[in-house]
């Protein structure tokens, strides 16, 4: 469930940063096009990744119980902490990138 | 028209929701709490020792023990220790004296390692949230039927939420603190579209639940009065034989056990039940647990002859229709779930319980506007204000004199669980009398801040009254007892943070708009800061 966790938060702020609107509140410019479209690609991707991983670990049943719930919280947990603290909430997807290699290994 | 639909809507959205607010962020917050139950009980009762989990090991002395205490019985029942709960439950019916009549039934509690006797304190524990959250204290069935009729309501402000709701995608990430109403109405939003998925999930699979009590025509069509037909036709019982009134000998439980365990692929059995032990005639039934699966089964058995060992019946697998209605009743009680999404059920349900606290705060803020300008707030805001307080924080304050209740009353007090029930309300209505008396803001403020202290010194009355704080669970990795103070302590700090903050905006507001504060009892709520 944690390599669900990583992906997921990393796909939703992916995702966040697509719109400009966050974008320029993130990281103070309006993103390009192409760097929108590309965002927005990978935020899916990710979130399709982390279906993936919670399906892989437990099959259809339970992985999608968990699934919905690491959606869930992952992405409540994003919301609330843009606001108070912008740069931790980035560091957070960068480093949920960086480790979920790491947590991939760990599950297989 | 378009318009008009969206706007008849939002109406039935903020009355619906006001309405019944008060009622579902009780059903919510209990409900949250019950996901964590047998933990609860566990820490409500800490004479209990958790072990290691040996099921045979447990079985064989519950079968010891009750073969000694209880030879004659006419039935026992053994409820095996699990990861949630620690204790060996075993009770005994007496053969009746006289047939027609009703044996003695006694109920004890045994260390699940040495087969010793415990004596817990006497409280509900967990079992009060589970219960309120569903029959809210009423006598049966009307408890059920109002908190039916609440999701119900709680399923039409959804729905009504989300068509109201026009920006959804646009707004997904959005939460835009310190403004006021805005930031009251982002809250709303963002628990609300963010946990769509379990409120949905929530709301529905209770509807499933109660559908025989809610819908029951379909049933009355076919079986009429005779209700107890559908209940055997749906739940089969493997028919147990009549007392022969020969001696024979009981085999090992245990052994009975891995075979229950193989007939289930694996799976684990919860409670064993013995009937005729020590008779030619006994038999014994091993139930599932319901942490096995996701979908939820109400009584699904193995069962063996109690001399030969030869297996007498099993439940057979459910229809599909059924297996669906328990999957929903199985999503709803999270008892499949293991410690790591238990506590994303909780995260979930805390995020309910926020969306409809936050919407009672703005349906109350947003009319309080029109009025900031007069001296006297109309009846029916302050009616508003003072239910909002209670329902809310008052609540809060309930749960927690439960807890300190707990810790507090004397072990050998008459009816010490009904006392542990009774504080919890005593405190609930004296927070009502409470905010009557003093002006909605200073009321919340008090409120929260005595909540805060009451939930923040939980670790340390465990500490002073029980062995078993923070320092000795945590050594021993006995984690829902860890968990429940330091949860205990969050939810402090949390509502100090809370009352800070309800504090100070209401001084901002005083600064800001007037001086002669004395002259207005009514201090303003949110939104104009």
């Amino acid at each position: 469930m944690l390599l669900a966790l990583l992906l997921c938060y990393a796909g939703f702020t992916a995702l966040c940063l697509s719109m400009p609107r966050h974008h320029d509140e993130l990281l103070g410019r309006k993103p390009s096009a192409r760097r929108g479209r590309g965002l927005k690609l990978f935020g899916w991707l990710m979130l399709g990744l982390s279906l993936w991983a919670t399906v892989a670990a437990n099959g259809w049943g339970l992985g999608l119980v968990d699934w919905f719930a690491v959606l869930m919280c992952s992405a409540l947990a994003l919301v609330l902490l843009m606001p108070y603290r912008p740069k931790l909430a980035l560091v957070l997807a960068a480093l949920s990138l960086l480790a979920s290699p790491v947590a991939a290994w760990a599950q297989c | 028209m378009k318009e008009g639909f969206r706007q008849s809507m939002a109406w039935l959205h903020t009355w619906a929701g006001l309405v019944f607010g008060w009622l579902l962020f009780a059903i919510f917050l209990t409900g949250t709490l019950a996901y964590f139950k047998d933990e609860t009980t566990h820490w409500m009762q800490p004479e209990i020792p958790l072990r290691p989990l040996n099921a045979e090991a447990s079985l064989t002395l519950a079968q010891n023990y009750l073969q000694q205490r209880a030879p004659n019985a006419s039935r026992w029942r053994i409820g095996l220790p699990s990861a949630r709960e620690p204790g060996l439950s075993v009770s005994w019916q007496d053969t009746p004296a006289s047939p027609g009549k009703r044996g003695k039934f006694t109920e004890k509690t045994l260390d699940a390692q040495t087969g010793a006797e415990v004596e817990p304190r006497e409280s509900m524990g967990g079992e009060f949230f589970y219960r309120f959250h569903f029959q809210l204290q009423m006598p049966y069935p009307w408890g059920r039927w109002l908190a039916t009729s609440a999701a119900m309501v709680m399923f039409i402000a959804l729905i009504t939420g989300i068509i109201t709701h026009k920006k959804i995608f646009k707004d997904f990430f959005t939460f835009r603190p310190r403004k006021g109403q805005r930031t009251w109405l982002d809250g709303h939003n963002a628990v609300g579209v963010l946990v769509l998925p379990f409120h949905l999930m929530i709301t529905y699979s209770s509807l499933v639940i109660f559908m025989a009590m809610v819908m029951p025509a379909s049933i009355l069509a076919t079986y009429g009065n005779n209700l107890g037909a559908f209940y055997d036709e749906v739940f089969p019982e493997t028919p147990l034989p009549e007392r022969a009134g020969q001696p024979a000998t009981l085999p090992p439980l245990a052994a009975l056990m891995t075979r229950a365990s193989e007939h289930w692929d694996g799976g684990h059995a919860t409670r064993v039940t013995v009937t005729n032990p020590g008779d030619a005639s006994a038999s014994v039934q091993f139930s599932r647990a319901s942490s096995d699966k996701i979908t939820y089964e109400y009584g699904s058995d193995v069962t063996f002859n109690g001399v030969t060992g030869q297996l007498l019946g099993a439940t057979a697998d459910k229809p599909l229709p059924m297996a669906i209605a328990g999957s929903f009743y199985g999503l709803h009680i999270g008892r499949f779930a293991g410690p790591v999404l238990r506590g994303l059920y909780f995260l979930c349900g805390l995020a309910g319980t926020a969306m409809i606290g936050t919407g009672l705060v703005i349906w109350l803020g947003k009319r309080q506007l029109k009025h900031a300008k007069s001296s006297v707030m109309p009846f029916e805001l302050r009616l508003v204000e003072v239910l909002n307080i209670v329902s809310m924080a008052g609540l809060v304050n309930a749960v927690a004199v439960f807890f300190w209740s707990n810790r507090l009353l004397p072990p050998s007090l008459d009816g010490r669980a009904d006392w542990e029930v009774n504080a919890f309300f005593i405190a609930w209505g004296l927070s009502g009398v409470h905010a009557l008396l003093r002006p909605g803001r200073k009321a919340w403020v008090e409120q929260l801040a005595l909540a805060a202290l009451l939930f923040g010194a939980v670790p340390l009355l465990n500490a002073l009254t029980t062995s078993h704080h923070l320092g000795v669970s945590l050594a021993q990795g006995d984690l829902a007892l860890a968990g429940f103070d330091l949860t205990c302590l969050g939810a402090g700090l949390f509502l100090t943070w809370a009352a800070w903050k309800m504090q100070r905006a209401g001084h901002s507001v005083r600064v800001k708009k007037t001086p002669r504060e004395r002259a207005r009892p009514i201090a303003l709520e949110q939104g104009t800061n």
